[in-house]
């Protein structure tokens, strides 16, 4: 029918800065609820991962990688029928601990998402209506009226959800007649144990291990890495601003792989007016990145590892970055850096988009 | 002076005497012929009809006020009359669907006539011909609704209303199903080749389907969408169906 472009307000992502202290990290019992462990952890799907470290503390974090490998990821495509039936749900959705996500835009294709237990649909209006599940209106006041998009959410480990059970056929049902087309989905197992024989083996995923690539001894200049003493309080906000902006800024110009961080680098002030902040010391660090489908536990573990393990007084970056969300592509990134000499104390940048 | 004064009225009528209070001589006489003595008396006085259109307005409301009271005369059943009467009860023995089942096959067979050679072919000519098609003994089957509770309801029309289809499921369950916002689907098997799916009240969308299994028979199937739909069977015979914007859509 005629299509109006649906008016949007596109709101640029936004950043928030928190310099604050961990606390004491007891190895039996890992922090999970206070920031930033509850930060990190509670993001819901990590695309990429990044860590800076000086270069001398690269052998520790390599036997750290060692014993905790990233979980690897497949690709398959299934339908969703496929992934309530048989011995799939059984296994890996009753049972086990995994994560799925569906190919598609959020705002603009229809998007599955299994998380947690809970199976989340985020539809368009025909989709939701020939679904024929309840849900909620997404977006903003259910974007006031125009062409709604909608959420379902269906807990499927519940013991409501079983073959026979009305709540069950009706999503059976949906999964039949509205979403009947095979989507290609990414698939981690969580869990360390994998069902035998392989449910997922009937639709041929593609596997994928995510190996973290190394840039080692990259000759960078450092900037001031240790927050001004006088950033705390309410009269140091605009210190505490200067310090994360700059820093911020030199780390991702590491992630970027660059040039105008390293030694020598001489460039026309014409093109490029950056200089690395602080008094201009040098020194070695490397750079590692992974890139996948990678749980958000797995970040958080390693994040406790590292603080527990590294030399206390040494500094490092850790980014964890997730699948973009919306139309706009923009996605949320949480960024951690510890200072130097200052074991306790961490500054952390949530980068929020906007939908 | 008095007494002039008083003499002078007792010739004078006494409208004279009223307006010569309030107005100079002069002005006395020329109301008083004028307007008083003079005064046109319509025999009919709304005739010729005043020209101002409100009055005019007026006429008409009127008018059709009294057409429309006419028209209800005999005055139709109000609710109550209706519910105490039970023209549309079913008593629990007939709420059976194996009751239907005969039904529906006839309907089959009448859908089948009424297509004839459209219904292998479906699109336009199909369409015309299924919109001014009695649907009572219809399988429908919902298929998309705005209240999202009611998609997947199949069962045979046993009642086609002006605003709902009332339906008897497989589970011998009456539901009264409103046609606002939703879309119905129908399928009629015929043996054969294959088919084509037709979208009434709308602009037409053609989808292929093709079932061959034993049991079943390549069918045709057409989704119906209710918010067009949304007339007595007997008023839709000689409707003609334009495409419309459909909110829902």
């Amino acid at each position: 029918m005629l299509s109006f472009p649906t008016p949007s307000v596109y709101q640029s992502s936004k950043c928030f800065v928190t310099y604050g202290v961990m606390g004491h990290l007891d190895p039996n019992q890992p922090p999970t609820k206070s920031k930033p462990w509850s930060t990190v952890a509670g993001q819901d799907f990590i695309n990429r991962v990044e860590l800076i470290i000086p270069q001398e503390t690269s052998e520790v974090v390599r036997k750290i990688l060692n014993e905790k490998a990233a979980p690897e990821f497949q690709r398959m495509v299934m339908s969703l029928h496929d992934i309530l039936s048989g011995d799939f749900f059984t296994e890996y959705i009753k049972k086990g601990n995994v994560m799925m996500l569906s190919e598609g835009r959020k705002g603009i294709d229809n998007v599955f998402t299994f998380r947690n237990g809970i199976l989340t649909m985020l539809l368009d209006k025909e989709a939701y209506e020939r679904a024929g599940l309840v849900g909620k209106p997404d977006g903003v006041k259910g974007k006031r009226g125009l062409k709604p998009r909608w959420v379902v959410e269906v807990d499927l480990t519940s013991s409501s959800m079983v073959p026979g059970k009305k709540g069950f056929d009706r999503l059976i049902y949906a999964s039949k007649n509205a979403f009947n087309t095979p989507v290609t989905w990414l698939f981690c197992n969580l869990s360390s144990t994998i069902p035998n024989p392989d449910p997922l083996a009937l639709h041929s995923p593609a596997k994928y291990a995510a190996e973290p690539s190394v840039l080692q001894n990259i000759d960078a200049m450092l900037p001031t890495l240790k927050p001004p003493v006088d950033a705390i309080g309410p009269e140091g906000r605009e210190e505490l601003e200067y310090f994360s902006t700059e820093l911020y800024e030199w780390l991702s110009l590491v992630r970027l792989q660059s040039p105008r961080i390293q030694v020598g680098d001489q460039v026309d002030p014409y093109l490029c007016r950056y200089q690395v902040p602080g008094d201009g010391q040098q020194g070695k660090i490397c750079r590692l990145t992974w890139q996948g489908f990678l749980a958000p536990s797995w970040c958080r573990e390693i994040l406790l590892n590292l603080v527990a393990k590294l030399p206390s007084k040494s500094w490092f970056s850790f980014s964890t970055t997730t699948f973009s969300k919306g139309m706009a592509g923009d996605n949320s990134e949480i960024s951690l850096f510890r200072p130097q000499g200052a074991p306790g104390e961490y500054v952390m940048w949530e980068i929020k988009s906007h939908e | 002076m008095e007494s002039t004064s008083q003499s002078s009225s007792k010739n004078q009528p006494i409208a004279a005497v009223l307006l010569s209070r309030a107005h100079d001589p002069e002005e006395t006489k020329r109301i008083l012929t004028e307007k008083i003595q003079q005064r046109p008396l319509f025999l009919c006085p709304s005739s010729p009809p005043p020209s101002d259109a409100r009055a005019a307005r007026r006429r008409e409301r009127e008018k059709k006020r009294l057409s429309r009271k006419k028209a209800l005369k005999p005055k139709p059943l109000s609710a109550n009359e209706r519910r105490k009467l039970g023209l549309y009860d079913v008593p629990r023995s007939g709420q059976k669907y194996a009751l239907f089942e005969p039904l529906h096959q006839l309907w089959l067979g009448y859908i089948r006539e009424i297509l004839g050679n459209e219904i292998h072919t479906g699109g336009e000519g199909a369409a015309s011909k299924l919109t001014s098609a009695d649907f009572h003994g219809a399988e429908v089957e919902v298929v998309r609704s705005g209240c999202v509770s009611r998609v997947g309801l199949k069962g045979i029309v046993i009642k086609d209303s002006r605003f709902t289809f009332e339906v008897v499921t497989r589970r011998n369950q009456r539901k009264l199903v409103p046609k606002e916002g939703t879309v119905f689907r129908i399928e009629v098997p015929l043996g054969g080749v294959p088919t084509a799916t037709v979208e009434e009240g709308q602009s037409d969308e053609n989808k292929q389907q093709q079932q061959q299994t034993e049991a079943e028979q390549p069918k045709m199937i057409f989704e119906v969408h209710g918010e067009q739909f949304q007339f007595r069977s007997a008023d839709r015979a000689n409707k003609k169906f334009r495409s419309h914007f459909s909110k829902i859509l």
